[in-house]
């Protein structure tokens, strides 16, 4: 069977996306771009000098006529795109904000995302998470009734045996460290719609801890069970519950033994949601080092369109993944 | 801008980021505390401060502020 990677490279080819890169200066990045281009599964537009982008492009032994260049020194297409960016509603920052902002190539290509001039804004490479985060807060922003940034991961766990198959969608793990109530309902809310945007799953969203149904008490399950009331007033079109144990939320076995009333979840969670970073970050690494997965992000969420972050340190194949995934996620979220 | 002039507008847009009535702020107001509010709001306020004002308080600038006070000292030393 291909493997996950797999489909979605078939799947980003079915319907390719445009994706913004503004570090394509960087050989790992242009050459991921490049590669996912020949593949057909993005259309790639590089963002930034556009004399420099091209002697580099040139000098690296790429066919120019795969990349769309864009120029951030072309004042006539960047006084459209501040044009058509401030009239949208309830957009935070003014002309000459903007402007000065777009002089780095990463505002420059968030702006082009933000008026559907590009699907997807690539980076990380060169700006840290940090910077990316706050590119797309400040210029894409967020998804309504969504208060914060976060990440989920899609692992792929040899012998695991899940409503999925071996697939499990886990977060936050990376990015938000010590999540409210309401954030909580945030990320869970954006993981689920991640996973249906990515997977086409039916997301089963459980939020897990120590406690089942009230097998626990204290302040830290109150958090949980408050992030559930939320995120189903917020989306009751969404199946997200909790408390719940890790066990309880996968294994229909402990689900049916530990939780009586009816659940859409218990048993069958294909979304697991980790009440803190301490948590998510040990979780994932159990995951990695004792049921040996590959896992796949963190992929940013919570944003009204994609952006993708990739480690400062990846090498180009999994650049290229992240860029896959971004892409599919993209067209998903088209739909 | 003098430093009431300074005040008055970064109160103001206080109160707009955060929906907050302007009378219920002053110079001590705890940002965190007395605030509160999911950090997109601090973002907004970051960005009305750079539309209004045209000088650019960079977000973990803004967000190591403890009370409003602090906010208007740092736009100051960068005006």
């Amino acid at each position: 069977m291909a493997s996950i990677l797999d489909r979605l490279y078939e799947k980003a080819r079915q319907n390719p996306q445009r994706v913004a890169f503004p570090e394509a200066d960087n050989e790992k990045m242009m050459q991921a771009a490049y590669e996912c281009a020949q593949d057909g599964c993005i259309v790639p537009i590089l963002v930034g000098d556009a004399g420099q982008l091209r002697a580099l492009c040139q000098e690296r032994g790429y066919d120019g006529g795969v990349f769309t260049f864009v120029d951030i020194h072309d004042e006539a297409y960047k006084n459209k795109l501040i044009g058509d960016y401030v009239v949208q509603p309830g957009r935070k920052l003014k002309e000459k904000a903007l402007g000065r902002r777009m002089a780095d190539p990463l505002y420059f290509a968030a702006v082009m995302q933000a008026v559907d001039e590009a699907d997807v804004t690539f980076a990380g490479i060169n700006n840290t998470t940090g910077d990316v985060i706050l590119a797309g807060q400040m210029v894409v922003g967020l998804q309504p009734g969504i208060t914060t940034i976060s990440s989920i991961g899609l692992c792929d766990i040899p012998g695991f045996e899940g409503s999925e198959g071996s697939l499990l969608a886990v977060g936050d793990s990376a990015v938000c460290t010590n999540p409210n109530a309401e954030q909580l309902a945030s990320i869970a809310i954006s993981a689920c719609d991640t996973v249906r945007s990515l997977l086409d799953w039916e997301p089963r969203c459980a939020l897990v801890c120590y406690s089942t149904r009230g097998s626990g008490q204290g302040e830290l399950i109150d958090k949980v069970l408050e992030a559930a009331k939320i995120a189903n007033e917020l989306r009751p079109d969404l199946s997200i519950e909790g408390e719940l144990q890790l066990d309880s939320a996968i294994v229909p076995a402990v689900a049916a033994k530990k939780v009586k009333e009816k659940s859409q979840v218990a048993g069958k969670a294909n979304v697991l949601i980790w009440p803190d970073l301490n948590v998510g970050n040990i979780a994932v690494k159990l995951i990695q080092q004792f049921g040996h997965a590959d896992a796949y992000g963190p992929m940013l969420q919570g944003f009204q369109k994609v952006v993708c972050d990739c480690s400062r340190g990846a090498p180009v194949s999994e650049i290229k993944g992240n860029v896959v995934i971004s892409a599919v996620r993209a067209a998903g979220m088209k739909k | 801008m003098d430093r009431k002039e300074l005040e008055a507008k970064i109160l103001e847009l206080v109160s707009t980021s955060y929906n907050k009535d302007i009378g219920t702020l002053s110079m001590d107001t705890r940002i965190k505390e007395d605030l509160g509010g999911a950090s997109v709001l601090m973002v907004g306020l970051v960005s009305e401060i750079e539309n209004e004002l045209d000088v650019l308080v960079q977000l973990p600038v803004a967000a190591a502020c403890k009370t409003i006070g602090d906010l208007v000292d740092k736009t100051e030393e960068l005006l």
